[in-house]
C-alpha cells in the first residue's frame, strides 16, 4: 500500500510542477512545487503519528474531532471564513488556506465506523436514523458553503460504511431511491447557485450551455484526447503549458496527466489507484475487529469515490466539481486529509493481529 | 444472514462496486486516447497556434530602358495592439490616446484622439496584426515614441513598404494605383496562391492591376504559439516563412518620350484653350486629350499620355476622400480615365484611310481615277439633306485617290461612300465597316490594361435591330446615303480610341499586320534583369490584304499630307527633313453637336518602314492640322534626330537641351497648320 501510495504522490508531484511551472524557457516557476513539497511532507508526518497510536484509542475522540469539526464548519459559514470560486469554504491563515470540509471526511469516517462497530452488525431503523443524523448535520453546514463535491464525497462514505456495517438490503435501497430523489429535489431547488448547476450539468450536452464550463470540459477533453498512446512527452504538452486548461494543477491535474503521458502514463496512474484500493480492501477484509474494517471502507469509498468523480469529470462522464484528485492534486487540507485517511487504514493494518 | 459472514459479503459487493467504477474510467480513458486521439490532436493545434501574414513588397515596375517608374519606399506607420489595448481600463486608454495624439500632431503628424479610436476600432484589420493609426509619421515621432515606450502601452512604430514614384506622376494612367483590397477582390482571389487577407494591397488599375499576379510577392507567415487568452508566448520559427518580394514588370514604354508626349499634350490644350475660335465656333474648350506613340513593327507602346491625369502617389496609404472625389468629378474631366483606350471619339477625316482603302480593295474605284472636286457633293434622287459641303466649302478641282487624301477632299470620299451604298447589292451593306473591323476598329485592341473600350462602327442591321427593340427612341429604322456619306469622312457615329487610331495607322504602315499592342516585354525575379521569368511576345491580331496598287496611292497621300504644297499637314512640317525621314500622316477635325471640334492626328515614319505611329486626340480644340498635328511634329523632332531628347530628371521634370530651342514654343505649337 505505501508503496503505491509513494509512486502516485511522486506522479502529483511532477505534475503539479509541469502545469505550474509557466511558459517562460529562461525562469522556471517552482512557487506551487515548493508549496505542494511542503505539503505532502506535512501529509505524511500527519500519517505517521495517526499510524502510531492505536486506532481503538480513537473511538474515545471521535466525538469530540465531531464536535470540532461541525464548530470549525459553522464558523467557515460565517464572516470569519473566505470565500473562493463562489463557495465559502476557507479559513485563510496566512500563506496558507484551510479548508475544514476535507478534514470534516476523515471526521465523519472515524464516527460512522465507531458507531457501526458499536451497532456490531445489528441495525435496525432506529439505528440507522442515528448514523444517517450523525452523517446528515456536518453535510447541512457543507451544502450551505455551499460545497456541492465534497457532500458527494461524504454521502459516498456513509453510503460505503453503511452497506458494510450491516444494514439491511431493503432499507439500503430505499436510502437511495431517497437520494436521487433528493438530488433532483436539489437541481430543481434555489438551494444551488445558477454555476453551479451549469458545472454538474454541462457534461450531459457539452456543446451547449454556459461558455465556461463548456471551454472547461472541452479543452480538459482535447487536452486527454491529444497526448495519444504514448503523450507528448512531459513539459512538452500543449494544453498544459500553454495555460489553456483552467485549474489545471489542482481539480484538472489529470488532463495533464494524459496529455504529456498519454495513454500509458494515466493507465499506470488508475492501475496505481487500483493497486492502492485493492490494498485498502484486503486490509479491510483482514482486520480484527468489526472498527478497523468500517475505517478502512471508509477511507476506501472516500478514495474511490474521488478518483472516480475527478478523473470522470476530466473525461466527460461526470459533472464538473470541486473534488481533487487523491494525491495528486495540489491543495493543502485535501492532501493532508487523506495522508490522515491514510494513516488511520495503516494503523488498522499495524494491528491486525493484536 | 449471519453476523459473521455478513462483512465478506457486503466486502465483496463493495469490491465489484469498485471494479466497476474503475473499468468505466479505464474504458473511458482507451476511448478518448486511443480510439479518437487524432481529432483532439487537430483541437489541440488550434488551440495553440495563431497565424500572422506578413505582406510582401510589390515588385517593381521599370520602362524600356530599366528607369524605375514604381519602386518602393519604406513608411514609418504608428500601430496599435488590440489585445494589449483591450486590457487597458478605460482611464488608461483614453489618456494614452490623448498623449498620441498631442505627440504626433507636434511632430507633424496632426491627428485627434477621436482618428484615433475609429483606426482601432475598425473591423477591416486582423485581431493578431497590429492596427495601423497614422502613416508616414516623422523618424523624430518614431524615436518619441520608442523613448517613452511606457507611456504608450499597446504602441508599436513599424516600418511598412509603400509605393514610391520616382518620376512623379509620369504614365500615371498606364502604370496604374494600387489600394487596399475590398470585399469583392477577397473573393474573388480566394484561390490565389499568393492568399490575400484584408488589409493588403493590390492594383486597382493599369499595369499594376493587370500585372497583379507577377507584382504581388508572396506573404510570409509568421506562426506564434499563443495561451490561452490569445497572447503570443513565442514565435515558431521552423513554421514561419519570410516574405518573398513581387517580380518586376518591365514597360514597353520610353519614359523619356512618354514625358514629352505628356508635356506636348498638356501645352498643345493650353494653346488651343487660349486660340480664339473662328467665325461662329464655340470656344475651344480643350478639356482633354490623349497621344499614342506604338512601334508598328510590334505593337509596342511606347507612349501613352492622357490628359488631365493624376498622381499615383495620392494613393499611398489610402487617397482621402475628397481627392477620390475631385478625381471622378465630371466638373474636372474624370482625371482617373485613361483617354487614349476610355475616351470614344469621332476620327473625322483620319477615318479616310480606311474609306480609301475599302474603295480600292474593293474596285470601286481606281486610285488615278479624276474626280472633279467643286466644294459640294449632292445624292442623286434624294430628298432631305442631300447636299454635303467640304470642310469650309473649299472646292480642289480635279483630284484622285491619292490627291483627296492629302488635300483631305470630302467630296471625294462623300461620293466613295454613295457609291458604297449604290453598289450594296454587288458589295454588301456593310462595305466600310468591314474595312473598318480589318484596322481593328469596333473591337478592343488587346492591349493589356483594364476597361479599354472598343468604339463604335454603326452598321444598318445594328441600327434596325436598336429600333426594332426600342421603337420610341430611334428616330430612323433605315439606313440611308447620307449615313455612308458621313461614315466616308469618319462622321456619324462613327468613334474610335486613340489607342485604335494609333494602332489602326501603325497597321497600314507596316504593311497590314495588326499586332495586339503590348505594354510590358517582360517580368523578372529576384529584382535582378537577367532572371527573367517570362517574356511578352508581339501578338498578331489580323493582317490586312495589301497589294502595292492599292497601299501605294493610299501612302503617297499620306506622305502628300506632310509634304506637298496644299497637305493638310504641310506647314507643320515645314521645316522638317522629310527626304530622309518622309512622314506618312492625316490631319482629322471631327464636329461634336455643340462644341468646338475635336482635333484628331494620326502619323507614322519614316513612311517606308515606319518605326513610330502616331495619334493625337484633342477635346474641342479646333482643327486636326492646328491643334493636334504640331504634337506630333514635335514627336518626330526627336525621332527624326533633328532635335536631341529632352532629359528625364529625377522627380519627372524634362530638360530640355541648350541647343535646342527649349521646350516648345507658344508660336511653334501654334505655328501654321492648314485647315482640314
Amino acid at each position: 500500500m505505501l508503496a503505491s501510495v509513494v509512486a502516485i504522490t511522486l506522479i502529483g508531484t511532477v505534475m503539479v510542477f509541469s502545469s505550474t511551472r509557466g511558459n517562460d524557457p529562461d525562469s522556471v516557476n517552482t512557487t506551487t512545487l515548493q508549496r505542494h513539497v511542503v505539503f505532502v511532507a506535512t501529509g505524511l508526518t500527519v500519517m505517521s503519528l495517526v499510524a502510531m497510536f492505536d486506532y481503538r484509542r480513537f473511538r474515545d475522540f471521535a466525538l469530540i474531532a465531531y464536535g470540532g469539526v461541525c464548530l470549525l464548519l459553522m464558523a467557515v459559514i460565517s464572516p470569519l471564513g473566505t470565500e473562493v470560486n463562489g463557495s465559502q469554504a476557507w479559513f485563510q491563515l496566512g500563506p496558507f488556506q484551510l479548508q475544514p470540509s476535507e478534514f470534516t471526511k476523515i471526521t465523519v469516517i472515524l464516527v460512522l465506523a465507531s458507531l457501526g462497530a458499536q451497532f456490531a452488525g445489528d441495525i435496525d431503523l432506529r439505528r440507522l436514523g442515528v448514523m444517517l443524523g450523525v452523517a446528515a448535520l456536518p453535510l447541512t453546514f457543507i451544502m450551505l458553503q455551499p460545497d456541492p463535491g465534497t457532500a458527494m464525497v461524504i454521502v459516498a462514505i456513509v453510503m460505503g460504511i453503511l452497506l458494510v456495517s450491516g444494514v439491511r438490503a431493503k432499507h439500503i435501497a430505499a436510502l437511495t431511491l431517497f437520494g436521487l430523489t433528493a438530488l433532483v429535489g436539489v437541481l430543481n431547488s434555489g438551494l444551488l447557485e445558477d454555476y453551479q448547476k451549469d458545472r454538474l450539468t454541462v457534461f450531459l450536452n457539452p456543446s451547449a450551455g454556459l461558455q465556461a464550463e463548456a471551454y472547461n470540459l472541452n479543452q480538459s477533453k482535447i487536452a486527454i484526447g491529444s497526448g495519444g498512446v504514448l503523450g507528448k512527452g512531459l513539459f512538452e504538452g500543449t494544453q498544459t503549458q500553454l495555460d489553456i486548461v483552467p485549474e489545471q494543477h489542482t481539480d484538472f491535474i489529470f488532463t495533464a496527466v494524459g496529455e504529456e503521458l498519454g495513454f500509458v502514463g494515466a493507465a499506470t496512474l488508475l492501475l496505481l489507484f487500483g493497486i492502492l484500493c485493492w490494498r485498502i480492501w484486503r486490509i479491510a477484509q483482514l482486520s480484527r475487529d468489526q472498527l478497523g474494517m468500517l475505517l478502512s471502507v471508509g477511507v476506501l469509498s472516500m478514495i474511490v469515490f474521488q478518483l472516480f468523480q475527478n478523473a470522470g469529470m476530466t473525461m466527460g462522464i461526470m459533472p464538473i466539481t470541486g473534488i481533487p484528485l487523491p494525491l495528486v492534486s495540489h491543495g493543502g487540507s485535501s492532501t493532508i486529509a487523506l495522508f490522515a485517511g491514510l494513516g488511520l487504514v495503516q494503523n488498522v493494518h499495524m494491528r491486525r493481529f493484536a | 444472514m449471519t453476523a459473521a459472514e455478513s462483512p465478506r459479503v457486503r466486502l465483496g459487493v463493495l469490491a465489484i462496486v469498485m471494479v466497476g467504477l474503475f473499468a468505466a474510467l479505464f474504458a473511458r480513458l482507451w476511448y478518448l486516447q486511443v480510439l479518437s486521439s487524432e481529432s483532439f490532436e487537430q483541437a489541440a493545434d488550434a488551440n495553440r497556434i495563431r497565424v500572422v501574414q506578413v505582406e510582401a513588397p510589390r515588385g517593381r515596375i521599370l520602362d524600356a530602358s530599366g528607369r524605375l517608374i514604381v519602386d518602393n519606399r519604406v513608411s514609418i506607420v504608428v500601430t496599435v495592439d488590440r489585445v494589449l489595448f483591450a486590457q487597458l481600463d478605460d482611464t488608461e486608454a483614453t489618456d494614452m490616446l490623448r498623449r498620441l495624439a498631442e505627440e504626433a500632431s507636434r511632430y507633424g503628424s496632426p491627428t485627434t484622439v477621436e482618428q484615433l479610436l475609429d483606426r482601432v476600432n475598425d473591423q477591416r484589420y486582423s485581431r493578431y496584426a497590429p492596427v495601423p493609426v497614422a502613416e508616414d509619421v516623422t523618424e523624430e515621432l518614431k524615436i518619441y515614441l520608442e523613448e517613452h515606450a511606457d507611456l504608450f502601452p499597446s504602441v508599436a512604430v513599424e516600418r511598412v513598404a509603400v509605393r514610391r514614384y520616382p518620376y512623379g506622376n509620369r504614365a500615371a494612367h498606364v502604370i496604374g494605383y494600387v489600394g487596399e483590397i475590398n470585399d469583392t477582390e477577397l473573393d474573388d482571389r480566394q484561390d490565389k496562391p499568393k492568399n490575400y487577407i484584408r488589409g493588403d494591397q493590390i492594383g486597382k488599375t493599369g499595369v499594376e492591376r493587370i500585372f497583379e499576379d507577377d507584382l504581388r510577392g508572396t506573404p510570409g507567415q509568421t506562426v506564434f504559439e499563443v495561451d490561452a487568452s490569445g497572447r503570443p508566448v513565442r514565435i515558431l520559427e521552423d513554421l514561419s516563412k519570410p516574405p518573398i518580394p513581387g517580380d518586376d514588370v518591365w514597360l514597353t514604354i520610353d519614359l523619356s518620350i512618354q514625358a514629352l508626349a505628356e508635356d506636348l499634350l498638356a501645352q498643345g490644350l493650353d494653346i488651343a484653350r487660349a486660340r480664339r475660335p473662328s467665325g461662329n465656333n464655340p470656344q475651344n474648350e480643350a478639356t482633354g486629350g490623349a497621344v499614342v506613340v506604338l512601334d508598328p513593327r510590334n505593337g509596342n507602346v511606347i507612349a501613352m499620355a492622357s490628359y488631365p491625369t493624376y498622381d499615383p502617389a495620392d494613393f499611398v496609404n489610402g487617397i482621402s476622400s475628397s481627392r477620390w472625389a475631385y478625381l471622378t468629378d465630371d466638373a474636372n474631366h474624370f482625371p482617373i480615365n485613361n483617354r487614349a483606350i476610355q475616351g470614344q471619339y469621332a476620327p473625322g477625316s483620319t477615318f479616310k484611310l480606311i474609306t480609301g482603302y475599302a474603295a480600292l480593295a474593293s474596285g470601286l474605284r481606281e486610285a488615278n481615277t479624276p474626280f472633279v472636286d467643286k466644294g459640294t457633293y449632292t445624292i442623286d434622287d434624294c430628298s432631305g439633306q442631300c447636299t454635303f459641303k467640304n470642310a469650309g466649302s473649299k472646292a480642289y478641282g480635279t483630284v484622285d485617290m491619292s490627291r483627296s487624301m492629302t488635300v483631305s477632299s470630302d467630296a471625294y470620299f462623300y461620293s466613295i461612300g454613295a457609291d458604297f451604298w449604290n453598289n450594296r447589292g454587288r458589295l454588301g451593306e456593310e462595305a466600310l465597316q468591314e474595312s473598318a473591323r480589318l484596322f481593328g476598329l469596333n473591337q478592343e485592341t488587346g492591349v493589356p490594361l483594364p476597361s479599354e473600350q472598343s468604339g463604335r462602327i454603326p452598321t444598318p442591321e445594328q441600327r434596325r435591330r436598336q429600333y426594332d427593340a426600342n421603337p420610341g427612341l430611334f428616330a430612323e429604322r433605315n439606313w440611308f446615303t447620307g449615313d455612308n456619306v458621313n461614315m466616308a469622312i469618319g462622321q456619324g457615329d462613327v468613334a474610335l480610341t486613340p489607342l485604335q487610331l494609333a494602332n489602326a495607322y501603325a497597321t497600314f504602315g507596316n504593311g497590314g499586320t495588326r499586332y495586339a499592342p503590348n505594354i510590358a516585354t517582360k517580368v523578372t525575379r529576384g529584382r535582378t534583369e537577367t532572371s527573367v521569368k517570362r517574356t511578352v511576345d508581339a501578338r498578331i491580331n489580323g493582317t490586312i490584304d495589301m497589294a502595292p496598287e492599292i497601299r501605294s496611292p493610299l501612302l503617297d497621300g499620306l506622305i502628300g499630307v506632310t509634304s506637298r504644297a496644299g497637305g493638310t499637314a504641310y506647314g507643320t512640317f515645314l521645316g522638317f527633313p522629310l527626304d530622309s525621314y518622309p512622314v506618312a500622316g492625316k490631319t482629322g477635325t471631327a464636329q461634336v453637336n455643340g462644341k468646338a471640334d475635336t482635333a484628331v492626328f494620326a502619323a507614322f515614319g519614316p513612311a517606308s518602314a515606319p518605326e513610330y505611329a502616331v495619334s493625337v486626340i484633342m477635346e474641342e480644340s479646333g482643327f486636326g492640322g492646328t491643334a493636334a498635328a504640331p504634337l506630333a511634329r514635335k514627336l518626330f523632332d526627336v525621332f527624326a534626330g533633328v532635335v536631341p531628347p529632352p532629359e528625364l530628371q529625377p522627380g519627372g521634370a524634362l530638360v530640355y537641351p541648350e541647343a535646342a530651342t527649349g521646350s516648345p514654343t507658344q508660336e511653334q505649337l501654334a505655328s501654321a497648320g492648314s485647315e482640314d
